[in-house]
């Protein structure tokens, strides 16, 4: 797609300028587009011609600087052998300044070009701090493509269509709006993305641009106002406007701090501003509600608070325990899942961050290595009873993510309720702690450790305890050869666990 | 009941949720294509109403009838407020008619609950899948989900919109019991991690059918219980982390007419809303952590912000010699932004980084000048106490303060 006329097809269509023998002849180089600019500055620069040895000319935006130096008869003489010596090698533009040379190009300021082409000619002297806010020309550059991305932006957000009758033909929607830069060609694709089929036209002071449902085409003036049309859909966008402020919160500075003041008599709603300022000021401050809305006949619902109350499945008692803090950053306690007379009961830690989710124990990254452990140990998850010491995940923040924090004693003690009630209705005859927090909360001791219990299984309570390491353990060491190791133990655990099931005893 | 009244009545019961941003949608675009409607991932505010919030999307309940009684709430039953229902062609008219004139850049559409939470559901989705399917319409939409609709329902409405939200409404269980009776924290949640795995399982498999792509968010009301800014911001940090949100807004509670006892008359000082978007955009985008901004509880000052206020607290990081600090930090001296953070990194790697730089990158010079050191300056107020350089920097203006800085910045 391209506009007619846009800028950057000139340099295609038009006879080439030399720029190089203008600025020779002390003649202001002629400039219409970004593209024009282009052409002319890498030929000046290739020459060695100092920004201040040369005077550009625009259209009336374009940027002409007619009083600058030259024109005063102070532009520096160039060297009598210029064009003697052999050319520089061209410049080598990064992309980003590029960009926002591109940018600054639509600024309107009558020594644009001038200024452009003495940001290339620092660039090209080595002069990085060009990019730099602290940089003089870096600050003003970046306020020139700053202020010309806030024009685009403003135009996006404050240019109002009008609807036209259908029998008026196209275009359907007319806008009228102006702009302090040169925005109009990019603003025009955004509404042609935005608009599909339909079709449409903007006016500006300086140039109109029309969109006929495929093509964009671009002309001169067309309109000197805002479009003079009717339109009733803006009864109901005032409506909205009025409704949607919140009278109890006025705070008229903000929005003059945000819709420049130019802006204003553009904008439908800007005519009803006053009257909402004055009525939210003169007291209807106290409630949010719209004045109109409270006039109109109210009415409440009659029904009973027990009819209004949502079905909901009974919560469980552990979904409702309180028996330590953990509950209140988890989603929910995550119980025990298996069959219920099932010999083996794997006990693990806590629910990690996917189960908390999931709500059931071993479905994240610990989970899927467990399974394979399984798999390995020919151990059938569904004929064993997996849970957890603690019910409740606990975690704290780290950034916008959810660091596994251990349990503390007092914590594994607390839930250890819960592993009591589900061992008096499973009766597993094994048990295989995973890792220290299980093994801490099956022996209700704080003390104990891993090391004195790891391979070799001890009867405790009238069955056989079998510790291992947690899957999260593997998963955490760093060298592949001790997390082979790790994941080995665990299915050898898993395996003498299932031995010990079948009423063998250990040698 | 004509389209206008409806819409007076719809749009004046929606106002009271603050989310706006209709940021973090995929690129789409209407060119050459039926149908209308175009995002770039950025958002835009098209007006903004002399409260000073902006309108970036049509925001309107599909209706204020309701069964629930939340106390804070001036759509609840016992509430004697007009009552009016859009259908939900009315709906999708707005939109599109809206979207043509430049008025929105989508739709915002939540409702009260009318019969049961899957019924409400189930019209707000027909809705959303009216505009896309039928309208082609590729604006951004952003829904309500009530938290006890069935989760098949939900995942549908991930299909449509671009964010979906659920409202925690209150920072606590209490206050949630107490003053929304219907509601229940435990499904909120629920209805959150159902959501979060939905969205993780996308991003698992990206050719999977698209869900929420601009994720998903939540609003706390402030000042309508008694939960101080500590316990206010932990529940931010919690819900973050957990459920991957966007974003939390913060609503300051509003009078309603009619207001029921169990609230407070009066709402709270806009600024304390201000100090928590604040202290929020810290925790989201600075690397503050809820006990270095709030280490006891209370609440957050009035008087400074809360950048300002940790480093006051926090002398023995300052002065800060901006030529060797760790880029990190440099965000975290009061008057420094993340942006200018990065151009100082930047500069530095070029030169040295003088005093007349940062006047230069618009720092305010106000509120830096007792906490750097730089090639050419030492500050001379290095030794005074936080007390007294408090005083000097506190914001004068303490009756209003722009509300919504960085609302867009999604």
């Amino acid at each position: 797609m391209s506009i007619d006329g846009e800028p950057g097809d000139a340099d295609e269509t038009a006879a080439p300028v030399d720029a190089v023998a203008l600025a020779i002849a002390g003649h202001p180089i002629p400039v219409e587009s970004f593209g024009d600019f282009r052409t002319a500055a890498r030929d000046l620069i290739v020459r060695r011609i100092p920004p201040e040895s040369v005077q550009w000319s625009g259209t009336q935006h374009a940027g002409g600087d007619l009083l600058s130096a030259a024109n005063t008869g102070l532009v520096p003489a160039l060297p009598a052998d210029l064009l003697d010596q052999p050319p520089a090698p061209p410049p080598r533009i990064p992309r980003a300044l590029m960009e926002m040379l591109q940018g600054a190009a639509c600024y309107r300021a009558p020594d644009r070009w001038g200024f452009l082409y003495k940001v290339l000619w620092r660039w090209q002297l080595g002069q990085q701090e060009i990019l730099s806010m602290a940089d003089e020309d870096g600050a003003r550059l970046q306020h020139m493509v700053k202020a010309v991305r806030h024009e685009e932006h403003d135009m996006h957000a404050y240019l109002r269509f009008r609807e036209r009758p259908p029998e008026a033909g196209d275009p359907r929607f007319v806008a009228w709006f102006e702009p302090a830069h040169d925005v109009l060609p990019q603003v025009a694709q955004h509404f042609a993305r935005r608009m599909g089929k339909i079709s449409w036209m903007i006016g500006t002071p300086d140039a109109t641009v029309a969109w006929d449902g495929s093509t964009l085409h671009a002309t001169g003036p067309l309109m000197r106002s805002a479009a003079d049309v009717e339109d009733s859909g803006e009864a109901l966008w005032l409506t909205y406007y009025r409704s949607i402020f919140n009278p109890a919160r006025l705070n008229a500075g903000t929005m003059h701090g945000h819709i420049r003041s130019r802006f204003w008599k553009n904008l439908p709603e800007a005519a009803v501003v006053p009257h909402m300022v004055s009525q939210a000021a003169a007291g209807a401050r106290k409630v949010g509600q719209l004045d109109t809305v409270g006039k109109r006949t109210g009415t409440t619902i009659p029904i009973a608070p027990e009819k209004a109350a949502p079905e909901r499945q009974q919560p469980s008692s552990l979904d409702d325990c309180r028996r330590c803090d953990l509950w209140q950053n988890a989603t929910q306690a995550v119980a025990g899942q298996g069959v219920h007379h099932a010999k083996i009961m794997l006990v693990g830690e806590q629910p990690g961050d996917q189960e908390d989710l999931a709500g059931k124990p071993f479905v994240g990254p610990a989970g899927a290595l467990l399974d394979k452990a399984m798999d390995e140990a020919a151990m059938d998850r569904r004929k064993i009873y997996i849970t957890n010491a603690v019910k409740h995940f606990k975690w704290e923040p780290r950034g916008k993510r959810r660091l596994h924090k251990t349990p503390a004693q007092k914590e594994v003690m607390a839930c250890h309720y819960w592993l009591e009630t589900e061992l008096e209705t499973v009766k597993p005859e094994v048990l295989v702690a995973l890792g220290s927090t299980a093994l801490k909360s099956i022996l209700q001791s704080g003390s104990v450790t891993m090391k004195d219990h790891i391979g070799k299984p001890f009867r405790h309570e009238g069955r056989w305890v079998v510790v291992t390491y947690h899957p999260s353990y593997a998963l955490r060491v760093p060298s592949a050869e001790a997390r082979h190791e790790a994941v080995a133990a665990i299915v050898a655990a898993l395996k003498l666990a299932q031995r010990l099931a079948d009423g063998e005893t250990p040698e | 009941m004509e389209l206008i009244d409806k819409l007076e009545i719809l749009a004046d019961a929606a106002k009271y949720d603050a989310s706006c941003a209709s940021s973090g949608a995929p690129k789409r675009s209407s060119e050459g294509k039926d149908g209308i409607g175009a995002t770039n991932g950025m958002g835009i505010c098209h007006s903004y109403t002399p409260d000073g919030r902006c309108v970036s999307l049509l925001k309107i309940l599909l209706t204020n009838f309701c069964i629930y009684d939340c106390q804070y709430c001036v759509n609840r039953r016992t509430s004697n407020v007009p009552r009016a229902r859009f259908t939900v062609d009315e709906v999708v008219k707005l939109t599109v008619d809206f979207y043509l004139r430049n008025y929105i850049d989508g739709l915002f559409l939540s409702s009260g609950i009318i019969q049961s939470a899957d019924y409400t559901m189930e019209q707000l989705v027909a809705i959303a899948r009216e505009l896309r399917e039928v309208h082609q319409f590729r604006g951004y939409i952003h829904l309500k989900t009530i938290p006890d609709a069935d989760p098949a329902l939900i995942d549908a409405a991930g299909r449509y919109a671009d964010r979906l939200s659920v409202n925690i409404e209150l920072p606590t269980q209490d206050s949630v019991q107490r003053l929304a009776p219907e509601k229940n924290v435990h499904t909120i949640k629920l209805a959150m991690g159902n959501i979060r795995l939905k969205l993780d399982e996308k991003e698992a498999e990206p050719k999977a059918p698209k869900f929420a792509p601009a994720g998903q968010s939540t609003q706390m009301i402030v000042g309508a219980d008694a939960s101080d800014d500590q316990r206010i911001l932990t529940t931010a940090e919690t819900l973050y982390g957990s459920y991957k949100l966007k974003r939390v807004y913060y609503s300051a509670f509003s009078p309603i007419p009619q207001s029921p006892k169990s609230v407070p008359l009066a709402p709270p000082p806009m600024l304390r809303e201000h100090r928590l978007y604040q202290a929020d955009f810290l925790l989201r985008s600075y690397g503050f952590q809820v006990n270095e901004l709030l280490p006891t509880s209370g609440n957050l000052a009035l008087d400074i912000d809360p950048k300002l206020a940790w480093a006051l607290a926090n002398r023995e990081h300052f002065p800060m010699d901006l030529n060797r600090a760790e880029p990190a930090m440099i965000a975290r001296i009061p008057g420094i932004g993340l942006r200018n953070a990065k151009r100082i990194v930047e500069l530095r790697r070029m030169r040295q980084v003088r005093y007349a730089d940062l006047a230069r990158l618009k720092c305010s010079m106000k509120k830096i000048a007792p906490f750097i050191v730089t090639a050419d300056y030492r500050p001379a107020r290095d030794t005074t106490p936080s007390d007294a350089l408090r005083r000097s920097m506190a914001d004068v203006q303490q009756q209003q303060m722009p509300l919504w800085p960085e609302l867009q910045a999604a």
